[in-house]
């Protein structure tokens, strides 16, 4: 008989919650808010607040011999062109003070008879630049008798295809659920190592300007072995911190949401 | 559709009117089209196509093809002087006449259209009846320090500037490979941007590569060498053994492009050929 009284209520109705007490929430369980309200001192001072002047709200409505109306949105005029207007003149304002007030550089044209000693692309473009000096990896092929099956320089520019392709399709690999690195160590440290080639190939890329500092031959090497690294040691870094880290996770979530 | 409606009832006759009338006038807007951008973008002017061309060897980076060497000559008072065809006027089969630059010259037909990429086709100096005197010229802002210090910018480059090239040497690779210069090349009063930029290079290699090779003995003298330095990639100038980034591509014995470390061999000439620009009409 025990097994019977465990499994319905007082009221006879059938309990299925294994005799825990935890059910999952559904619409009328009360939330945390819920609960504080109207029993402490801010949340109550809020409450009542927003309870008053919904009630004034709905008096005046009431009242009042305007039309009801369901209204979606404001009219674009006055209210939307007013607001664009003031929020363009005031970009159009910084614009015209800041051009009159920085003053211009505009440098000589450029010489085409003599090229400076160090050119560059600009700077957030280095990765790219750097994807065009791979020509090392560039495999001369056995089976076109040691030819190589595209020029370097086309090999570069497929490299920049490669890359842009691999970072369009990781949204379609994983959809990001994860709010933290911890919850998906795995992809966490594809981004990890992803960054840190975005990096090394950038340092790659001004490798005739610091030859002094570093081996172009090591600088190659560590190119791509240092996103692997990278990579390899926030997996074994996440992954070790996940299982503390997500029992916290978890507990906090029980907390904020406590079962019926 | 709704009786009131004011537009006719749409029937397969006037829907087939309206598929002829529709595809007419897209046809008409592609011609148009194809027709605007044919004669805003075709070439004018006239003087390029396929040449054959002598040029210092790509061996490494992006550059297409060698870059033009330039023949020369060392004058009766030891000024060192680039070759220039005597420019004459031929009338063509349709009667228009027309000024060209070409001559035979050790066993290969050299002209000034070896020099026609690159945008150098636009130069004063490429014109093959331009009033210049084909001296070379030192540049003021060279990437070389003895000619920066000892030469003057625009002097006519002397053999005697060049008596130690035996062993010259400023720590960019090896010592008494050849010792350079940066100049300009029929380039005497006209804009700085059309100035044509010349490699010079005096080497002992120079001397024995001559020896038993038609187009080098007609095409250099005492050893010395040179040509157009626009690099055949993107048109930067690069430089013989002055850039100490050069070692990092390997080619601090060579010519080297800072832009995009391509590397040419002074001390190796290929024949190659390219298609020429046109030189555009007077404006």
């Amino acid at each position: 008989m025990a097994d019977d009284q465990s499994q319905t209520d007082e009221s006879g109705e059938a309990q299925t919650d294994g005799g825990t007490g935890i059910v999952p929430p559904d619409d009328e369980t009360p939330t945390w808010s819920e609960r504080k309200e109207r029993r402490q001192g801010l949340s109550r001072l809020t409450y009542e607040y927003f309870e008053r002047s919904r009630r004034e709200d709905q008096d005046l409505r009431q009242e009042s011999s305007y039309v009801e109306r369901d209204v979606l949105a404001f009219p674009t005029w006055p209210h939307e062109m007013i607001r664009n207007l003031s929020l363009t003149s005031f970009f159009v304002g910084m614009i015209v003070f800041l051009s009159a007030t920085l003053p211009p550089h505009l440098g000589p044209p450029a010489d085409p008879s003599s090229t400076p000693a160090i050119i560059l692309p600009d700077w957030y473009l280095y990765w790219s630049f750097g994807l065009l000096k791979l020509g090392p990896l560039n495999p001369e092929l056995a089976i076109l008798g040691g030819e190589k099956l595209f020029a370097d320089r086309t090999y570069g520019v497929l490299a920049n295809v490669v890359v842009v392709g691999f970072i369009a399709i990781v949204p379609f690999l994983n959809k990001g659920s994860a709010r933290r690195p911890v919850e998906q160590p795995f992809w966490a440290s594809v981004g990890v190592s992803g960054v840190v080639f975005a990096f090394t190939i950038s340092v790659l890329s001004v490798k005739n300007i610091i030859s002094d500092l570093i081996d172009p031959h090591l600088l190659f090497d560590l190119t791509f072995l240092l996103p692997i690294v990278a990579g390899a040691v926030s997996y074994a870094v996440l992954k070790s911190m996940q299982e503390g880290y997500m029992y916290d996770l978890n507990r906090r979530y029980y907390r904020l949401r406590p079962p019926k | 559709m709704s009786a009131d409606d004011k537009y006719p009832e749409s029937t397969g006759r006037r829907r087939f009117v309206k598929g002829v009338v529709g595809s007419a006038a897209l046809a008409g807007v592609g011609t148009a089209t194809a027709v605007g951008i044919d004669s805003a973008t075709g070439p004018t002017g006239g003087g390029g196509g396929i040449v054959d061309f002598y040029g210092v060897e790509n061996t490494a980076g992006p550059a297409p093809r060698a870059m033009p060497q330039i023949p020369l000559e060392v004058d009766s008072e030891g000024y060192l002087k680039g070759i220039w065809p005597e420019p004459e006027t031929i009338t063509l089969e349709n009667g228009s006449e027309i000024t060209v630059a070409e001559m035979e010259l050790g066993g290969t037909t050299y002209s000034s259209t070896w020099y026609q990429y690159c945008g150098v086709q636009t130069n004063a100096g490429v014109r093959p009846d331009a009033d210049q005197d084909n001296y070379f010229r030192y540049i003021g802002n060279s990437k070389y320090d003895w000619q920066n210090s000892e030469m003057e910018e625009g002097a006519k480059i002397h053999v005697d500037d060049f008596s130690d090239y035996e062993t010259w040497g400023n720590g960019i690779g090896d010592d008494g490979l050849g010792k350079p210069a940066q100049a300009k090349w029929r380039s005497e009063d006209v804009s700085s941007s059309e100035i044509l930029p010349v490699q010079v290079i005096r080497s002992t290699r120079v001397e024995e590569m001559a020896q038993d090779n038609e187009w080098l003995s007609a095409s250099t003298e005492e050893g010395f060498i040179a040509n157009l330095n626009k690099c055949t990639h993107f048109c930067c100038v690069p430089t013989f053994k002055g850039l100490a980034g050069s070692a990092s591509a390997e080619a601090e014995n060579q010519i080297y492009c800072q832009c995009h470390q391509s590397a040419y061999d002074p001390f190796s000439i290929v024949q190659k050929s390219f298609a020429a620009l046109p030189i555009p009409e007077d404006s």
